[in-house]
């Protein structure tokens, strides 16, 4: 602010034009990178591909044939089932896990949130690679097992499965589970457990009725990343899962990449999306968002 | 105040302007041939001397299967490629989409060494007019480990051998249904009715639980090869040739009369700006130094009497390249008139 603004009060109006145009530059390239690849990707999903041509007039046919084919149901069912798996395998991690942090790391706080970040600062393909040397058959597992005389033979089990879908996502999303769930931990006021204890409730009835509905928002918050991280996500299920496990990213993507089916591949990405925005919707009206 | 709405504006411009300018210039550099290619077709090792002869570079983007080449050929406009490695089974839908360019055989000084058959080839050759330059060909075969698989495997049925459960793996591409349709004994396994295409997914279904992973690369096969976790691929002689040089105990089988395979041309977009380097690229790969190149690099057969002439006639009766008496016994890829049956099916069974 400058003196003279602050000195007469009735050049206030000009602030809002100045506020406006601070938000041109975010709401130009949210336009270009957001709204507009939106937009596109409705208009192609009521087009249709017709002998390897996309034809350019108004139908629902992908909408109807996503639902329709029992194939494309099932691949979305799975891919649901598996975010929502993998968002509560993180949530029951995360919530001991942010306690303990904030509850008992004393000094070494701030460390210890540093390495729940620090995988972060490894690319996404290099963890989802490590898991596959970690599980193969001639992985770090298998060996180990080999040379403890547990196996006779190295397993298959672990590798090209939805197990090791399931594991490397819960693996590669949790700091995103676990920060918001820290954050929400930290602002938990500590008189409000000490009153819990003076009138006697034991501790699990102080998580439950305290704890609990103060971290809630966190969680969702948390949720909230894991589930639409998962839901969109090819790389994980091409890489490291079997010949059975593919989940909807890996349909968009083949329509996209491999069939030239773009019309469709649209129509999917708008179910998904839809999907993503029904759960953010109802997280949002449990106050996540308070907690990001 | 209003000092601060420009400035505002003018980061917001700049930011804008920013984000427009990278992809603008990639297009205008020298002479930068793009190709989409199979992998192996632009290995350094004859690649480089290409480069320092013409003095273009070539930019190359491997695809794992023809649709995904069609797919990636077709974004943009086709303005992306300025050459393709097209396969049979996409030689007519490149066409046909008017995506590739009519070829002036007269401006290829090696193309009179080109195998007579393989010059206007049904394939690559439409409306009397050639539309590619056949440069290679080859069988799909079995590729397996030597050390983990004995006795040696001389049919496809070692697939479905309960001994090898969960250690094979087939390419993620829907052409594999041909092969399956001549395990099954059909004649032409290009031409096959719904009650064929259901007989497929039976044998497909059956063949499922024996499978680890459906592969999307080379790189990848040769990977999960050299992991230990296959043992038996359907796949590329490529993939015999990478393992081979590897020092890995390879070893490949080619079931005679039940083998499906591709004939390669290479095709000139329609919007190409490098229409002169593309052609000298195709002159390159018909010459001895390019065929020679290719053939080792993949040990895949050659087309051209100069790729006879520079790996020596034992090693082009190995190939087939005396007789072509292997051509002929492929059941080559080609188009395939109701393709999105195809592409159904392959979704069902990989979901």
């Amino acid at each position: 602010m400058t003196p003279s603004s602050l000195s007469t009060p009735r050049r206030r109006p000009a602030t809002p034009l100045g506020l406006y145009a601070t938000l041109l530059p975010p709401l130009a390239w949210m336009t270009l990178i957001y709204f507009i690849p939106i937009a596109l990707l409705a208009i192609y999903s009521v087009w249709r591909l017709e002998s390897f041509e996309i034809v350019q007039e108004f139908t629902l046919q992908n909408f109807q044939a996503i639902a329709s084919s029992t194939a494309y149901r099932k691949v979305l069912l799975r891919t649901v089932a598996i975010a929502l798996g993998v968002t509560a395998v993180d949530a029951a991690i995360a919530l001991p896990l942010a306690y303990f942090i904030t509850r008992y790391g004393g000094r070494y706080r701030q460390l210890l949130t540093l390495l729940v970040i620090l995988p972060l600062w490894s690319s996404y393909l290099v963890r989802v690679f490590a898991w596959k040397i970690i599980l193969g058959y001639n992985g770090v597992i298998n060996s180990a097992l080999v040379s403890l005389g547990v196996l006779a033979e190295p397993s298959q089990a672990f590798l090209y499965n939805s197990f090791s879908v399931g594991l490397t996502f819960v693996h590669v999303w949790l700091p995103f589970m676990i920060l918001p769930v820290i954050t929400a931990f930290e602002r938990l006021p500590h008189n409000l457990l000490e009153a819990s204890a003076d009138l006697n409730a034991p501790p699990w009835t102080t998580f439950r009725r305290i704890m609990l509905p103060l971290v809630t928002p966190g969680v969702l918050a948390g949720s909230i990343n894991v589930f639409a991280l998962t839901m969109g996500d090819f790389i994980t299920p091409s890489l490291v899962g079997g010949p059975s496990d593919i989940m909807v990213g890996n349909v968009i993507a083949s329509q996209f990449g491999v069939s030239y089916n773009w019309p469709l591949g649209a129509a999917f990405a708008l179910v998904v999306m839809a999907i993503v925005f029904s759960g953010l919707a109802i997280v949002l009206r449990r106050g996540a968002l308070e907690s990001l | 105040m209003w000092q601060r709405v420009t400035i505002a504006f003018l980061v917001g411009c700049l930011s804008v302007l920013a984000m427009g300018f990278p992809a603008a210039p990639a297009q205008a550099a020298g002479c930068t041939l793009t190709a989409i290619v199979w992998e192996g077709y632009t290995d350094p090792s004859f690649t480089q001397t290409f480069e320092e002869q013409t003095g273009c570079t070539v930019k190359a983007t491997y695809a794992g299967s023809s649709d995904e080449m069609f797919a990636k050929f077709r974004a943009g406009g086709g303005r992306n490629y300025d050459v393709i490695s097209a396969s049979g089974d996409i030689t007519e839908r490149l066409y046909k989409a008017g995506l590739v360019r009519p070829i002036d055989t007269a401006k290829l000084n090696n193309y009179s060494a080109v195998f007579s058959p393989f010059q206007n080839g049904p394939w690559n050759t439409f409306d009397g007019q050639p539309y590619g330059v056949t440069f290679a060909w080859g069988p799909n075969v079995l590729v397996y480990n030597a050390q983990a698989v004995s006795p040696a495997p001389t049919s496809w049925d070692v697939l479905f051998d309960s001994d090898y459960a969960g250690q094979i793996t087939l390419p993620d591409n829907p052409m594999t249904i041909a092969d399956v349709a001549l395990w099954l004994g059909k004649s032409d396994p290009y031409d096959l009715t719904s009650a064929d295409l259901a007989a497929v997914k039976a044998k497909l279904l059956e063949l499922r639980p024996n499978i680890r992973k459906f592969w999307a690369t080379a790189g990848e096969l040769a990977n999960l090869f050299q992991s230990g976790e296959v043992a038996i691929a359907h796949a590329w002689p490529l993939t015999y040739q990478q393992l081979a040089e590897a020092e890995f105990p390879v070893g490949s089988a080619s079931p005679a009369g039940k083998l499906t395979g591709w004939t390669d041309s290479w095709m000139i977009a329609q919007r190409s700006p490098n229409v002169e380097a593309a052609y000298q690229w195709i002159d390159y790969i018909l010459s001895g130094a390019g065929q020679k190149g290719v053939m080792e690099t993949t040990g895949y057969s050659g087309a051209t009497e100069l790729g006879v002439e520079a790996i020596g006639p034992e090693r082009a009766k190995e190939l087939f390249m005396d007789d072509l008496s292997l051509h002929a016994q492929i059941n080559m890829w080609q188009s395939v008139k109701n393709y999105d049956e195809w592409v159904q099916l392959w979704n069902e069974i990989r979901s």
